[in-house]
């Protein structure tokens, strides 16, 4: 994907996701998370949503391989049970750049039956970019 | 209104290159610059750095362990990736609070290395629950 091309409202996916127990239990173990709360109430950890949502969308926009996370906002308004289905999106904020690095800022939202359970903002920044006239920004 | 602690629960952890590879496969982030450590070498980093999830994770997992539920239920946090974190790094996740107002806290969260730098740098606000 041109990354130069992105323009700040611009929808970059929107999907279902499903986090199972097992999901869940993986991520907690790559993050050496011990809480028991998890388990014990059958509740999928908060980043791990978040960070399968912004893969999913740094995935969808191609990012380069050197693109580095500088920055990142997030709101957590329910618990997520194991197994639930959730609808899952993303969208471009803002896309600049300045002294040759790119700035890309995403929004991404996990929502339950319309209601959203976690929202937020990951910004990037992107070496090796081309001066382009002028700023992108909707955030 | 409960008040809330002064302090966050500390979380320490030693990141290693295998627990990004499982991180990688938990996220779905496969970025090479986490992996590869010859593309890492011919980055300014000079060799792989941990995801930035991942350490924000460490601050989710202090918040769950301080506040529970509440942290899921209206949590929110603002965090600024200051500096890389390498694996054989050992990070200290500490946060102090900073306010409270409206029935929410404020707390100033810091993820230090081993050399007592800060690698990252966050506001976080969690609900004081009844």
């Amino acid at each position: 994907m041109d990354l130069s091309k992105l323009q700040p409202g611009e929808s970059l996916f929107s999907d279902r996701i499903t986090v199972s127990a097992a999901d869940a239990t993986a991520y907690l173990s790559a993050t050496e998370d011990d809480g028991d709360i998890y388990a014990r109430e059958h509740l999928v950890p908060p980043l791990a949503i978040a960070a399968l949502v912004m893969s999913a969308a740094m995935r969808r926009v191609e990012l380069p391989a050197g693109a580095v996370h500088t920055g990142q906002e997030l709101d957590f308004a329910a618990p997520v049970r194991e197994g639930e289905e959730l609808e899952c999106s993303a969208s471009v904020l803002q896309n600049s750049v300045r002294r040759g690095t790119r700035f890309l800022a995403l929004g991404v939202v996990g929502t339950r039956s319309g209601e959203p359970v976690v929202s937020g903002k990951v910004s990037l920044a992107i070496p090796d970019a081309e001066e382009e006239a002028g700023d992108a920004d909707a955030s | 209104m409960p008040t809330p602690p002064e302090r966050l629960t500390e979380i320490t952890h030693r990141v290693t290159q295998p627990q990004l590879a499982k991180y990688a496969d938990a996220s779905g982030d496969h970025n090479p610059l986490h992996l590869d450590a010859a593309f890492a070498a011919e980055t300014p980093y000079g060799k792989p750095i941990a995801h930035g999830m991942l350490v924000l994770a460490f601050v989710s997992e202090s918040m769950t362990k301080s506040f529970g539920r509440a942290w899921m239920c209206g949590g929110s946090l603002k965090a600024r990736f200051r500096a890389p974190v390498y694996p054989g790094d050992t990070v200290t996740t500490a946060g102090a609070l900073k306010s409270t107002s409206d029935a929410m806290a404020t707390y100033t969260v810091v993820v230090r290395n081993q050399d007592g730098t800060e690698v990252l740098t966050a506001d976080a606000v969690v609900p004081l629950a009844e």
